[in-house]
């Protein structure tokens, strides 16, 4: 008896979860996780397998499905860097440099395993299609998410999703031909106010930086509209006045 | 009851904090960031350089004929870089002042610049006002802008380099749109030039114009320009950027200068005034491989620089005036080859076409924030080239570490092979506060 209720709770947990609409999930999870709209603060840590750190700090705004935009507010020599992304394209604007220049999404603006995709971050639903919904255990779904165009930084995630709060606990980003470029894992779930309530942390590690990884912190997550014109090259060296 | 206690262990396992994450603990206090009206930073470098010289070259006959200076010779230069900003309502004040000093043998030397004092107004998300001192940086090249009418000229070995601005009067306007056009930018510029107001940009006691319109359109950033006014002749401009796929961009300017002027050596080494129409392009491309190797190449071609014979005109001038300098102590010959220099025969990128490489390895080996690179400057007219391998380290908080050579190669009557330096090598250490 005890084998075959061990059989049927096996294969439940393997069975794709076909009455899950995986694409409606995955909206949830994105406005779970932030507003359509919002200005948040993050802090980046680049931790090094002798305990070296190097932390930047962010200043970042979206709007809607496909601008973001990101100011360096430290460590002193990023100060005042900007970077933005209008749906495929993205720009890095150095001030002594002086004008924007177009970055790529698999690029780092600040080295370490976070690229410039996971910094200028758009909602997973508007990059990705859930090609298959598992339930691994009673407590979390399993996303596959396969990229919509070649443009997106990985081709393929699986998401673990918290199925009581509908977050994230996990991503694994891998290219096209499977193989794990890194591991997000969501952690300290926080309440933000204004009804946001999501993780606090994401702890990045990757196969490609062994004993290395990378920490975001969020903090100041709020709902805020802004006009189109703020996601612009012109604009790119006022982001400060935002704050 | 075996099971229950597994299960019980591994629940406590998983309430337990992530190991990493507990160590260090790390918080994110908003306070970190509070924003303060004043904003002051400030960089300061050391760059100690050894110049292994040419004695037989024109330029190094140029600078040193009454001073030999040997074989070698080292220079230790440092640049301090203050900044400060003061915001209130709309309004926003922003200074750069910038201190080069320069030690070797014959001793030291201060400079001391205001690179940037302007104050801005935003009136509104999609209207600014600026006026001062500023650099507006017009171009996409990353070496050279042929389209970068109101600026000073990059210095292709180092075009990062914070730069000089003039003082004008700029707006921007930004509307931006939903369909293939998503952005429109105008940016207008008032431009004075008289006596100690942009007295080294042209002609004096002349008020300049230009404007700049930016389109995204169909997700390629396109500028079209334009400078008139009579300090330089009127000149025209277009210039585009794309991104073809996620890790290949490519880029383009063209300038079209109708009227230029300059000042030629003939054959005979008569220096006379030209007027031509001349057009100056650049197009180049940024290329990123899977393993983080990103490749800059760039073609710019400068019609109106100078030709293989006009260059050579110039090195003969030289060679002349030392020959005579040499036999009878006269350096008039010199003192005509310099002035000349000054108007434009030694500066960087002075004839007509150019290919640049760069290549730029990011963090090779896993060696976090340490980027090897290669840049090679050819001047495709005479063959002349310059090689320059560098490492990069950031890996250090607020602190830049470079280590470069530069090693030129070029028969003699070349650009490149006149220059004063058959090699160099520096370290820059920088840092910011």
């Amino acid at each position: 008896m005890l084998k075959l209720l061990g059989f049927i709770l096996t294969l439940a947990m393997a069975w794709p979860a076909h009455a899950i609409d995986g694409n409606a999930l995955l909206k949830e999870v994105d406005r779970n996780l932030n507003p359509e709209s919002y200005e948040m603060y993050r802090k980046l840590i680049n931790l090094e397998p002798d305990g070296r750190k190097k932390e930047f700090t962010l200043f970042s705004v979206k709007k809607g499905a496909d601008k973001v935009a990101a100011l360096f507010l430290a460590p002193a020599s990023e100060k005042g860097r900007s970077t933005l992304r209008l749906g495929d394209n993205m720009w890095l604007n150095i001030p002594n440099v002086g004008k924007p220049i177009r970055i790529t999404s698999l690029q780092s603006v600040v080295g370490g395993i976070f690229n410039n995709a996971d910094i200028l971050s758009l909602d997973y639903g508007d990059e990705y299609d859930v090609v298959q919904t598992e339930q691994p255990d009673p407590a979390h779904l399993l996303l596959l998410l396969k990229a919509r165009t070649r443009t997106v930084a990985y081709d393929q995630l699986s998401m673990w999703v918290d199925k009581a709060r509908t977050l994230p606990t996990r991503i694994e980003c891998k290219t096209a031909d499977g193989m794990l470029i890194k591991t997000l894992h969501f952690k300290e779930i926080k309440d933000f106010g204004g009804g946001i309530v999501r993780p606090s942390v994401i702890e990045t590690d990757s196969p490609l930086y062994r004993g290395y990884t990378s920490i975001m912190l969020f903090a100041g997550i709020k709902k805020r509209e802004f006009k189109d014109e703020v996601f612009t090259l012109t604009f790119m060296p006022n982001l400060e006045s935002l704050r | 009851m075996k099971h229950l206690g597994i299960a019980v262990l591994l629940m406590v396992f998983y309430m337990l904090p992530d190991r990493s994450w507990s160590e260090d603990n790390y918080t994110f206090d908003l306070d970190e960031i509070e924003k303060k009206p004043y904003q002051v930073a400030g960089y300061v470098e050391a760059r100690p350089v050894l110049y292994g010289l040419d004695d037989d070259a024109a330029l190094y006959r140029l600078r040193f004929y009454d001073d030999p200076q040997g074989h070698t010779r080292w220079q230790i230069n440092g640049r301090v870089r203050l900044e400060g900003s003061y915001e209130k309502s709309i309004y926003r004040m922003f200074a750069r002042l910038n201190t080069d000093l320069a030690y070797d043998d014959a001793g030291g030397e201060e400079r001391t610049t205001v690179y940037e004092a302007y104050l801005s107004a935003k009136a509104a998300t999609s209207v600014k006002i600026d006026a001062g001192k500023k650099t507006l940086k017009w171009g996409k090249g990353y070496a050279w802008n042929p389209v970068a009418f109101m600026d000073r000229p990059k210095d292709p070995e180092d075009p990062e380099l914070a730069m000089e601005g003039y003082v004008m009067a700029t707006a921007d306007w930004i509307r931006s749109f939903d369909g293939p056009l998503t952005t429109v930018a105008f940016t207008p510029v008032l431009f004075p030039v008289y006596d100690h107001v942009n007295d080294d940009f042209g002609e004096t006691e002349k008020i300049n114009w230009a404007g700049r319109l930016y389109f995204l359109l169909y997700d390629t950033d396109l500028d079209v320009m334009f400078m008139t006014g009579g300090s330089r002749p009127d000149r025209y401009g277009v210039d585009f950027s794309r991104n073809l796929t996620t890790n290949f961009e490519i880029h383009g300017e063209y300038a079209w200068l109708p009227n230029t002027r300059k000042l030629v050596l003939d054959a005979g080494g008569t220096p006379r005034r030209t007027r031509e129409d001349a057009h100056a392009f650049l197009v180049g491309l940024r290329y990123l491989t899977g393993f983080d190797l990103t490749t800059i190449v760039e073609f710019y071609h400068n019609g109106a620089g100078f030709d293989r014979e006009e260059m050579k005109a110039f090195y003969d001038l030289v060679d002349r005036g030392y020959a005579s300098y040499q036999d009878t102590g006269n350096a008039s010959g010199l003192a005509q080859a310099l002035q000349l220099a000054g108007s434009g025969y030694a500066r960087p990128s002075a004839m007509r076409n150019y290919l640049y490489v760069r290549m730029s390895q990011k963090e090779p080996f896993d060696i976090l924030y340490l980027t090897p690179a290669l840049t090679c400057i050819i001047n495709t007219d005479d063959g002349s080239l310059s090689l320059t391998p560098e490492l990069f380290y950031t890996g250090i908080t607020n602190l830049e570490l470079r280590l470069r050579a530069s090693l030129i190669a070029g028969d003699g009557r070349s650009e490149f092979g006149e220059k004063q330096n058959d090699y160099r090598f520096e370290v820059r250490a920088g840092y910011y506060f």
